[in-house]
């Protein structure tokens, strides 16, 4: 399974070297936000790896859960140990499409992705709207959306029920380059 | 009755101090922790690409020494991250600076041999380390 997964990933790669309808970041942006009246809590991946397909506008996105950093290192303690259980499902990925991506230009529109985010080993189907652009070279895409906690089994015990938000805001910026290796 | 109270507020008042202190923990200082696992980039990729899982296992979280030819150095504002050459055509290990580091990286070409110290957070396309610091360069 994990030969045919490496096999699969560097045909993807492969692929990807002479078509130019390729574009990646490897650095992408994704934060996240509670905000209860108690205390924010905010914590920035800036390791983001996506890809956009443009001869088809599909999308994957592939973060690494310990690489959100938290202000207060007790926070991303709990939030690796106790809530996402990064151990467990170190990764959370989405998959999906970017809807009428042929009106993409090089001034920005709003479009609709739909895909499936898998987080905490549960998966579920979301629509992100995103501020999209693209040039030969760059698609660049910023937005925000929400998920619910309970959604990806996340469980906050009942003692600090107060200081984390059950709606979770995710904001992203992902600035696509065309892959050359 | 009175001492009583003195007492519980006493044992009241370390609470709260202790209780403080842990919620503002500082964040680990990779300068100043030892080296968990020292080893070159080439062995650190090869590991995550044969077996992921066990390879999560043993490095993540820990403090690794990598070794390595940079092959680029990529500026983001106040962030660097620095690539280091392995024999996989495809992957390599991807080490981000801390700020206080990202002054030392303007030493640092393309081409030269490094020694970076930091916390590996897991393998996308890349092995990624973050809040490294530069151990020394030649």
């Amino acid at each position: 399974m994990k030969i045919l997964y490496t096999f699969f990933v560097c045909l993807f790669l492969v692929s990807f070297t002479n078509a130019q309808e390729r574009f990646l970041t490897k650095k992408g942006m994704i934060s996240f936000f509670s905000e209860t009246p108690i205390e924010n809590i905010e914590a920035q991946n800036n390791q983001v790896l996506s890809i956009v397909d443009a001869s088809s506008g599909k999308m994957a996105i592939a973060i690494l859960m310990k690489s959100f950093m938290f202000k207060k290192a007790l926070m991303q303690e709990h939030f690796n140990e106790n809530y996402v259980e990064s151990d467990k499902f170190p990764k959370a990925t989405f998959k999906g499409d970017i809807m009428d991506f042929d009106n993409i230009t090089t001034s920005e529109i709003t479009l609709a992705i739909k895909g499936n985010l898998t987080m905490h080993g549960k998966t579920k189907e979301i629509t992100i709207e995103a501020v999209t652009k693209k040039t030969d070279e760059v698609i660049e895409m910023t937005g925000n959306f929400f998920i619910n906690l309970s959604d990806f089994d996340v469980k906050i015990p009942s003692v600090v029920k107060n200081n984390i938000s059950e709606k979770i805001k995710v904001s992203f910026r992902l600035y696509h380059k065309t892959y050359k290796k | 009755m009175k001492k009583i109270s003195i007492y519980i507020l006493i044992i009241g008042l370390i609470g709260v101090c202790i209780g403080y202190k842990m919620y503002n923990k500082p964040h680990i200082n990779v300068a100043e922790k030892p080296v968990d696992i020292a080893l070159t980039a080439t062995i650190l990729l090869a590991d995550f690409s044969s077996n992921e899982t066990s390879a999560n296992a043993k490095y993540l979280d820990k403090i690794i020494a990598v070794k390595g030819m940079v092959t680029t150095i990529e500026f983001d504002g106040e962030k660097a991250a620095i690539s280091l050459q392995t024999k996989d055509d495809f992957g390599s290990v991807v080490c981000y600076l801390t700020k206080e580091e990202f002054k030392k990286s303007t030493e640092i070409k393309e081409g030269q041999e490094v020694v970076l110290k930091g916390i590996c957070t897991g393998f996308l396309m890349d092995v990624i380390l973050v809040k490294c610091i530069i151990m020394n360069s030649k």
